[in-house]
């Protein structure tokens, strides 16, 4: 099970096909890039495990914000370092597709906000949100009244139980209601 | 594998909460979202094993996991019979086909790519001027197609053809009884010319661009009959212009229906609008540091100006009587203020077309001047008001999405009088101010000394104000736009960072186009090749337009719901179309058409080549022509339309009222989950159970 030397067999195919929203020529496109990032040595084991550090070369992930905590949520590694195996990386782009569905992408978009991990969205995790949002630097960041302000209100719109975090049934609920949040979490090789 | 399941834990819980609560709204919420394939072919599907191989794709769980979930139901599954494959083969390839054609068509639609691309980086506000802007361009382009096809092309036939038909030409169709100076049209002076006047008549559509196929004195008006074809040129032209001024507004009406039906079902809805930024805001599609950079300066912009829009009605609400009274008093100053600016733009631009049409006779580089003299002054106007206007909203201290609304209505008052103006001007100096005994219009009931081909006049000007037009929008982004951005990127003096970037204010831009649009449909009757003319002009701006919205701009401080900004974008074309149609009709109904020159030379006004053609037609069609034109016929029609429109009303009003109900519920909703929330707290206390959460 896992990636053979250099191509995909027949029968892999087409249960990654099954398993994930990926249509084949994703699937090999998906194939194609992962190994450009293997060395000679790796390619020949099954299975391997490439860095957080190469994964980020990527040009589509590379300046993306949040590319930390995608390489985090979708890894199956052991010591949490982020590492992607090849099903990994499949999983990151099915849930990033053109036809995944709105609960999938909600879900996902529920792990890679919570910072902490803790399985709720409270302030210290809408606070590192905003910051990956407007920028890093110092003056693209919101003023500390500003922050204070806007995670207020957001708490006040999305948190229904008023227990100052929101969960995922709230997360999804928000997400629900905007028209445009499909096509924007969209991650296309 | 021990550790990828331990990992999964939080994913599975998640899952399990998230999927039984959510399933069948998921659905819902899916249909609503009009881009996901899988859920509604998973409706029609009736075979198991695809169902659930698709519900396990929507699992979050890890490939490991989901590889052994599907081992797992593989050994469950019943064998598959032929008529079963053979359903399954089919949906498949129904779906196959289903996304192909999907891609060809977001292939075909124009700039698809780049407009994802603008909204992304630049949100919805901006998005929807260049939606906007495409629009106009494909409207030109099949406006373009349907004169062509009527006019221009059989009037090119028929010239190369010539006499080998039988029946009338030119010469047959002179007026008999008009005097010889009215039939005098000299569009090419003899003589030696400067070199450089020929780009001078490229710019002002005189001499050798006059007497061609772009304005309306080149067309004649041959009717031609052959055994079993007769085609009519003059009622073709007259028909074709109508019909086109009837097509643009049927698009324009479908296209604000749509886009008023996208506005009432998400409400514009200021609720959620904070969590709906930050949770949804980022385009995941983002590429590389600019775009990224780009997206962030736009997200921080959104969040500060929503903000700040906040604390600004705070303060409104904690303003003193007094301080009310003397807003309220300032803002009515303001507007007669306003009134006073625009007015004298009136004044400025009545007099600039006087003086124009006064001194026509100089040569060379000051005749040019003289006759860009009006669209300098219009232009002008149109620059310096508006930004008057903007010092005055300061005082006004509305809300900021008020100030804008305001602004553009004041901007488009402005822009399309001051075209009305430019045209009442050339009319009354065409009629000699509707003095039929005046010296100049004795002759020949127009104007004719001045003006020997009116209608090529008209359309001159019309084209000279495209033109013109784009002419400063290329140059304004060439010598002050990218300068404007270079100094700011290199010299950190703090008046020019307080100045700052361009930024890309839709209001006024849109003004541009709906002027630009303005100005064709007005010009299309007289000069029947400036949709093709605008196609183009419109295509150079949206490269242009955007070339300077990714180099120079920074996302605008003020945000244009890009909803409800659709709806009234299309509202002010509508009044940019009245007043074309307005002058169109005018022009056909009441001025004598020039005798010289054009398809209407023997008729008294050009409306009447069709009383006359019905004429020709045979009883019955004449019969049931008339019979539509008259009483009998028309007051039943109204009494039905005055039903229809009541009925629509009604069920507007009761589709509106199910709408905001509909909206108080879901405040409820939020509530009663409070309240039900509390009582299992306070349930499982009572009962003493440990929270099983």
């Amino acid at each position: 099970m896992g990636t053979t030397a250099s191509q995909l067999g027949k029968d892999l195919l087409s249960e990654y096909q099954e398993l994930t929203f990926l249509t084949k020529q994703e699937i090999l496109l998906a194939h194609k890039r992962f190994t450009e990032l293997l060395t000679k040595d790796e390619k020949d084991h099954q299975n391997t495990r490439v860095s957080m550090e190469r994964i980020l070369t990527l040009p589509e992930l590379k300046s993306n914000p949040f590319r930390k905590r995608i390489c985090h949520v979708f890894s199956t590694s052991e010591q949490k370092d982020g590492g992607l195996t090849f099903e990994d990386f499949l999983d990151l782009l099915s849930a990033f597709s053109d036809s995944a569905t709105l609960e999938i992408k909600s879900h996902y978009a529920f792990r890679i906000f919570d910072f902490d991990d803790d399985g709720t969205l409270d302030r210290g995790d809408l606070e590192k949100l905003v910051n990956c949002l407007t920028g890093e630097t110092d003056d693209t960041r919101l003023t500390t009244e500003e922050m204070r302000q806007l995670i207020d209100n957001i708490l006040e719109e999305s948190d229904i139980d008023k227990d100052g975090t929101v969960n995922l049934s709230e997360f999804q609920h928000v997400i629900s209601r905007s028209p445009d949040f499909v096509s924007s979490f969209k991650i296309v090789l | 594998m021990d550790g990828g399941l331990q990992r999964e834990d939080p994913g599975a819980s998640y899952f399990r909460e998230s999927l039984r609560l959510r399933r069948r709204p998921s659905r819902v919420s899916n249909q609503l979202n009009r881009d996901s394939s899988s859920d509604e072919d998973e409706e029609e599907d009736e075979v198991d094993g695809e169902d659930q191989a698709r519900e396990l794709r929507n699992t979050p769980f890890s490939m490991a996991l989901k590889k052994a979930v599907r081992q797992a139901q593989l050994m469950k599954m019943p064998v598959v019979s032929s008529s079963n494959s053979w359903k399954m083969k089919r949906s498949k390839i129904l779906r196959q086909l289903k996304s192909s054609a999907r891609d060809v068509v977001g292939y075909l639609t124009l700039w698809d790519k780049t407009l994802q691309k603008i909204g992304g980086n630049f949100g919805g506000g901006v998005q929807s001027y260049f939606l906007f802007l495409r629009f106009l361009v494909v409207l030109n382009f099949l406006s373009f197609l349907l004169l062509a096809a009527f006019v221009i092309i059989p009037s090119i036939i028929f010239s190369r053809v010539g006499t080998s038909f039988s029946n009338t030409s030119e010469t047959l169709n002179l007026c008999a009884d008009c005097a010889a100076e009215c039939m005098e049209y000299e569009p090419n002076p003899q003589g030696l010319r400067m070199f450089y006047s020929y780009f001078l008549d490229l710019l002002s559509g005189t001499h050798f661009m006059e007497y061609t196929y772009l304005f309306y004195g080149y067309y004649s008006n041959t009717v031609l009959e052959d055994r079993n074809f007769s085609y009519n040129i003059p009622l073709a032209y007259l028909l074709t212009a109508v019909f086109y001024l009837a097509f643009c507004l049927v698009c324009i009406i479908a296209r604000m229906g749509t886009a008023a039906r996208v506005a009432v079902v998400t409400g514009g809805s200021t609720v959620g609008n904070y969590s709906m930024i930050v949770f949804c805001g980022w385009d995941y599609g983002c590429l590389g540091d600019r775009a990224t950079k780009l997206k962030q300066r736009n997200v921080l912009y959104r969040l500060q100006v929503d903000l700040e829009e906040e604390a600004l009605k705070r303060r409104a609400a904690a303003r003193t009587l007094k301080q009310r009274v003397l807003l309220y008093s300032l803002r009515v100053a303001m507007f007669f203020v306003a009134l006073g600016l625009i007015i004298a733009a009136f004044v400025g631009i009545f007099e600039a077309t006087n003086f124009s049409q006064e001194n026509r006779q100089e040569e060379g580089f000051l005749s040019l001047l003289l006759e860009y003299l009006p669209s300098i002054v219009i232009t002008a106007g149109n620059f310096v008001v508006p930004m008057l206007c903007d010092q005055i909203a300061l005082i006004e201290r509305y809300t900021p999405s008020t100030t804008v609304i305001l602004a553009l209505l004041r901007a488009v008052f402005l822009r399309l009088m001051s075209l009305a103006i430019l045209l009442i001007t050339l009319w009354q100096q065409i009629t000699c101010e509707g003095d039929t005994e005046s010296q100049n219009c004795k002759l020949c009931l127009y104007n004719h000394v001045d003006y020997p081909c009116w209608e090529t006049r008209l359309g001159q000007e019309m084209y000279k104000l495209t033109l013109f037009d784009f002419l400063v929008s290329v140059a304004v982004l060439v010598l002050v736009e990218f300068p404007r951005r270079m100094v700011v990127d290199n010299w950190s003096n703090k008046l020019v960072q307080w100045f700052g970037r361009q930024q890309f204010t839709v209001p006024a831009n849109v003004l541009e186009l709906v002027y630009g649009q303005t100005v064709v449909w007005t010009g299309a009757l007289f000069c029947p090749l400036l949709p093709l003319i605008s196609v183009v002009k419109f295509v150079l701006f949206f490269y242009f337009k955007k070339i300077n919205l990714f180099n120079n701009c920074r996302p605008a401080l003020r945000t244009f719901r890009s909803t409800t900004s659709t709806v009234f974008f299309l509202m002010v074309l509508l009044i940019g179309w009245c007043l074309a149609a307005a002058v169109v009709i005018y022009s056909i109904a009441e001025i004598h058409p020039s005798i010289s020159c054009g398809p209407f030379r023997v008729s008294s006004n050009i409306w009447s080549i069709v009383p006359s053609s019905i004429l020709n037609l045979s009883e019955v069609t004449q019969e049931f022509l008339f019979f539509i034109g008259s009483q009998a016929f028309a007051i039943p029609l109204c009494v039905l339309s005055c039903v229809v429109m009541c009925y629509v009303i009604v069920l507007a009003a009761a589709y509106g009222k199910s709408v905001s109900l509909l909206r108080k519920r879901l405040k409820m909703e939020g509530r009663d989950k409070q309240f039900l929330v509390k009582q299992i707290g306070e349930l499982t206390r009572k009962l003493q159970i440990p929270n099983s959460e």
